[in-house]
């Protein structure tokens, strides 16, 4: 079956046999989007978390017939070098990753937690941040994403003040 | 006193009993029990609360915040908790995972409107008759009446959900409810048409 | 630039461990000394780099843009080696750290890793001659374009790759331009540390940008043209025999290629990963099966006295002391079977063609993989080609990686590049896990209160011995496994009687190398024990210890880091506002560790709420991704020790997912994580690894103090 939507803010249509394949190897085989990683396939670790409408799913966990008509962001169209997310920019600052394997989730997820709650509490992170890492970089992703809150409020403070 | 006495003060009584059960009223008010015993509802009504009760069911009625999961009920993996909307977490909420239909790869169950029951539903440590109670309960059931409540009970899209509960992640089928979808929905109705009765604890 | 080169002059590579080993064969019968030797060599970490480090030039490559190229023999799996690697470079070569690129390099590239990465070696067997490699490579190019420049070499002077003298100057690149032949000079005088500008300063990692803006460049992300994916079929009992398998309704499945049928295994190859593994799930195999264990099985073979003995330690005459009744005391302690959980699992992209084979993987022994793939094929080993990715999570875990051999037959067969990974439930079933432990320690204290006389018994599933990167000669001569009883020798050198026994138990499923090896089990029951010896001696527990760790070096490295770890935390033994805290200590491959938690209960609920951490690795190179190191390997140890556990049910190894493989998350990571570094030594040690050890017995030890409980069994769980 042919299925249409927008990914990272372009218009994609793919042919697909099976539509309950799950959308992370749709965006990894065969749009070659490699930055959402496979970890488990079961939703239990959060690699695989992009999203779509804006909300934070696990990819692994989601047939691509529900893509139909939405917009899909991954960690590729979250920001780039030289247009970084302010999420991308604090993992940066406090050097986060260590493997590096399971940050584009966490990024996902956080980017979608700043979205909803701007300054959040460590418990707010500690509810909604609840990917696995097995480096255990949890110590420095707080400090990041709390330098992201911060970054974000900076970033829609000017922009406001450029638009007003 | 004598036989046939004790028999027409008993038949008296089991008169009275009747004409003052008569008297409540069956399908309005608050507390929609009844202080009769009715073998024929009776069997309605376990068959019906054994659906109810099973794991299936009881784990999206916590009665601590608490999603359930498996037959051995253990909390959600991960803290997720009902959140301030049943919906879990503001970003990591139950459509994160799940989806509207059960996903086979990842083992993720899924329904429309997936999500915890409200926190008047709790049913999780519950007797069977406790859960029946606030089931009619119009303060508690989302203000249902007695046939918005048989729809939904028969009806609802996740409740339904029970009998065909995908499988896991380990890539076994759940174990669906002990009564087949057919016979509960039959006894659901047959409870409700004869008075939604529940039974003297 | 060409790779040709005119005079070599050969460095001299010290012996491995094979060779020590088979040196010793002779001296069999006396056997005892020579373990003891060995296991003191082993015990003190220092490893040769073992690779061709005879010419800088299959090391670096000067690029057309003036930038260097490293091929780094050495895997990144997030331990920050690359960067290091690029620091020491940057130093001697001269040039910028921004100039500096770090490739992995492959099994073809020359300098091929014989060894492994791993056992937090790479930067310590690396210090010296990666730095020396890149100063000859520095004077290479300066006498090359001494050459050029027409000037003498002694006039001229570099920085950031660009030679200069008498108001000339000449890249790095242009220096390189059309050489076919380079002189290989002598080793120069390396640099002094006071002049470095990188090593030793906090640089931001080199794959900082790569990783966060989700570049493809793990082992799961290769890809190639006409890439098929495969999947093999994995028995989930333990000892499972494959017999022969009924592929006939996998045969009909929608994009199947080809169903591989082997002798000693049976997988298919498919147009997606979807469909080979719908397909693989159609597949019925005959396994046979001997047995189904389960827990109790593995936990009564663990047991002291089970297994082989082997004494690697000895002092004094423990053994008569400890023998007495009176006023012995004896504690058991026990940690269990321990999964990886990396979360990128094992797999390959292989592209073998007729007369070649290129591998693309995660993998910490490119060597061991290139030769068994090259004896799987038939092919010569120069005819295969490892080219190893960025590691998602390492860990130990790929230290062995013999599933490549599968996806390369599969290519072979189908005559295109196969991909083929483990799922999540496969990778846990076949890891090579944690062993579990056993403990028993004795000890007896004098009238005021030291410990006379101490014991330790650890009990444990192989670790080294059954990998491959052991000679099977280690085995027989070493007896004991290094790496179960890694950490298990008792620190304290001033106690006048000690002993330490390792008892060997081979159990039915693989266990294998898992950071730290057996430092944090030992760490775990001799900090824990020695915390109740304090106790009964009514004395302060760095104190108990700072008085009975020996005057020499080591004793001295040991001491200054719990004087400093206990200066950092404001260390006590009182509980205050419902808080206690626990202190330990360890030392792992030179480098001594001294760890103070900071604990509280609530709802049965150990919560760590502040770690400090003193640590000398002597020098930091990059003192910031030491810190990063810390920070994750104490996490990684409380995870261990408070949730982690797999078990044995019905001759499965169970559970295979995250969540019921309970691990730590964001919510357990302690507020506050304060590290200490020290540099009591004049090379770079140890880091990966050592800051494992203390965490599990200090949080063990203030749970003591909060509750009265003394728990003895990892995971700690409280009654």
């Amino acid at each position: 079956m042919k299925i249409s939507f927008t990914i990272n803010g372009t218009a994609q249509s793919i042919e697909i046999a099976d539509e309950n394949t799950p959308l992370l190897w749709v965006v990894r085989d065969i749009l070659d989007l490699k930055g959402t990683k496979f970890g488990c396939g079961k939703a239990a670790c959060g690699a695989c978390t992009l999203h779509v409408g804006g909300e934070a799913v696990r990819s692994c966990s989601y047939a691509i017939k529900f893509v139909e008509g939405k917009e899909v962001t991954t960690i590729e169209g979250l920001g780039n070098e030289q247009n970084p997310h302010p999420v991308q920019q604090a993992w940066i600052e406090e050097v986060v990753p260590q493997c590096g394997y399971c940050q584009p989730g966490f990024m996902m997820a956080t980017a979608a937690l700043l979205n909803k709650v701007p300054n959040p509490t460590d418990e707010e992170i500690d509810q909604n941040i609840i990917n696995v890492c097995r480096c255990a970089t949890y110590y420095r992703m707080r400090k990041a994403i709390h330098k992201a809150a911060e970054l974000q409020a900076v970033m829609n403070a000017s922009t406001e003040t450029q638009t007003s | 006193m004598g036989k046939s006495a004790f028999g027409y003060m008993f038949f008296g009584f089991l008169l009275m009993g009747v004409v003052v059960a008569m008297s409540y009223p069956s399908t309005k008010g608050e507390n929609l029990s009844v202080l009769l015993d009715n073998p024929v509802e009776d069997e309605a009504y376990h068959k019906m609360m054994d659906v109810l009760m099973s794991p299936r069911c009881v784990n999206c009625h916590p009665s601590d915040n608490i999603p359930k999961q498996g037959d051995d009920r253990h909390p959600h993996y991960f803290g997720m908790a009902r959140g301030e909307n049943n919906l879990g977490y503001q970003a990591t909420n139950c459509t994160t995972c799940h989806q509207t239909e059960n996903n086979r790869y990842s083992g993720v169950p899924g329904a429309p409107e997936w999500s915890l029951a409200p926190d008047k539903m709790k049913w999780e440590g519950l007797t069977r008759n406790e859960i029946a109670r606030s089931m009619l309960n119009r303060q508690h059931n989302g203000d249902r009446s007695l046939t918005e409540l048989e729809h939904h009970l028969t009806e609802h899209e996740l409740v339904l959900w029970a009998w065909k509960p995908g499988v896991d992640a380990q890539g076994i089928p759940r174990e669906p409810p002990p009564v087949p979808l057919e016979e509960y929905r039959a006894a659901v109705k047959e409870w409700i048409e004869n008075g939604a009765i529940v039974p003297e604890d | 630039m060409s790779k040709k080169r005119t005079s070599r002059r050969k460095f001299l590579v010290r012996g491995t461990l094979g060779t020590v080993g088979v040196l010793a064969v002779g001296t069999y019968l006396f056997r005892n000394p020579i373990r003891r030797v060995i296991a003191g060599a082993v015990d003190s970490g220092e490893t040769p780099y073992l690779g061709d480090t005879s010419s800088p030039i299959i090391w670096f490559e000067v690029t057309e843009d003036n930038r260097i190229v490293l091929y780094s023999p050495k895997v990144e799996m997030g331990q920050g080696t690359f960067t290091s690697l690029a620091q020491m470079a940057a130093d001697e070569l001269e040039v910028s750290i921004e100039q500096i690129k770090v490739v992995h390099a492959t099994t073809a590239s020359g300098n091929m890793d014989s060894f492994a990465t791993g056992g937090s070696t790479s930067v310590s067997s690396l210090w010296v001659p990666l730095r020396e490699l890149a100063a000859t490579m520095r004077e290479m190019l300066k006498n090359k374009a001494a050459d050029k420049m027409e000037l003498p070499s002694e006039q001229l002077t570099i920085e950031n790759g660009v030679v200069s003298g008498d108001g000339k100057t000449m890249t790095y690149a242009e220096v390189a331009q059309n050489v076919s032949e380079w002189e290989v000079p002598d080793i120069p005088d390396l640099k002094d540390m006071k002049s470095y500008r990188y090593i030793g300063k906090p640089i931001p990692r080199l794959d900082l940008k790569d990783k966060v803006f989700g570049a493809p460049i793990f082992g799961m992300d290769a890809t190639l043209p006409d890439m098929l994916y495969g999947a093999v079929v994995r028995s989930s009992a333990i000892g499972a025999k494959y017999i022969d398998a009924d592929i006939s309704k996998a045969e009909a499945m929608p994009g199947v290629i080809k169903i591989i049928k082997e002798p000693d295994f049976v997988g298919v190859v498919a147009n997606s990963l979807i469909e080979a593994e719908n397909a693989k799930d159609a597949i019925e195999v005959n396994w046979k099966v001997e047995r189904d264990w389960q827990t109790a099985d593995i936990e009564a073979m663990i047991a002291v006295g089970q297994g082989e003995p082997f004494v690697i330690q000895e002092e004094g005459d423990a053994e008569s002391l400890l023998n007495e009744e009176e006023r012995i005391i004896v504690q058991e302690y026990k940690s269990p079977i321990g999964a990886h959980a990396q979360i990128e699992p094992n797999g390959a992209l292989a592209h073998v063609e007729s007369n070649k084979a290129t591998i693309y993987m995660s993998t910490q022994v490119v060597k061991i993989t290139r030769d068994e793939i090259a004896e799987r094929l038939d092919f010569e080993k120069d005819k295969v080609n490892i080219v190893p990715t960025f590691l998602g999570g390492g860990f130990g875990r790929r230290l062995h990686t013999p599933n490549a051999i599968q996806a390369a037959v599969m290519s072979k067969i189908v005559g295109k590049p196969v991909k083929c990974f483990f799922t999540r439930k496969e990778e846990f079933q076949n890891d090579t896990f944690r062993p579990p432990t056993h403990h028993v320690l004795k000890a007896k204290l004098t009238e005021s209160g030291m410990i006379a006389a101490i014991e330790h018994n650890v009990s444990s599933g192989d670790v080294a011995f059954g990998s491959p990167m052991l000679p099977a000669i280690a085995a027989p001569i070493l007896g004991a496994d290094l790496g179960a009883w890694r950490g298990g020798m008792i620190q304290y050198g001033a106690i006048p009687n000690f002993r330490t026994i390792s008892w060997r138990v081979t159990l039915p499923f693989a266990t294998s190398w898992w950071r730290s090896l057996g430092l944090l089990a030992n760490t775990f029951a001799i900090e824990s024990f020695v915390d109740e010896l304090a106790i009964a001696a009514e004395k302060n527990p760095a104190e108990f210890r700072l008085a009975q760790i020996q005057d020499d070096t080591r004793g001295f490295r040991l001491k200054e880091v719990i004087k400093a770890v206990v200066e950092k935390s404001g260390y006590t033994d009182e509980v205050i506002d419902g808080r206690a805290m626990g202190f330990a200590a360890s030392t792992d491959a030179n480098t001594p560790c001294a760890q103070v938690v900071e604990v509280s209960i609530s709802n049965k609920e150990i919560k760590v709420h502040r770690v400090t951490c003193a640590m000398d690795p002597g020098i930091a190179v990059n003192p910031d991704q030491v810190r990063a190191q810390c920070e994750g390997a104490i996490i990684m140890g409380m995870s261990a020790a408070l949730f982690e556990k797999m078990n044995v049910e019905d001759g499965q190894l169970t559970p295979t997912i995250y969540g019921p493989y309970q691990m730590a998350l964001m919510k357990h990571a302690p507020k506050e994580i304060d590290v200490v570094l020290l540099q009591n030594d004049d090379k770079p040690g140890a880091v990966g690894e050592p800051p494992l050890g203390p965490i599990g017995a200090a949080v063990a030890n203030a749970v003591f103090r909060l509750t009265g409980q003394r728990l003895r069994e990892m995971p700690l769980k409280l009654a």
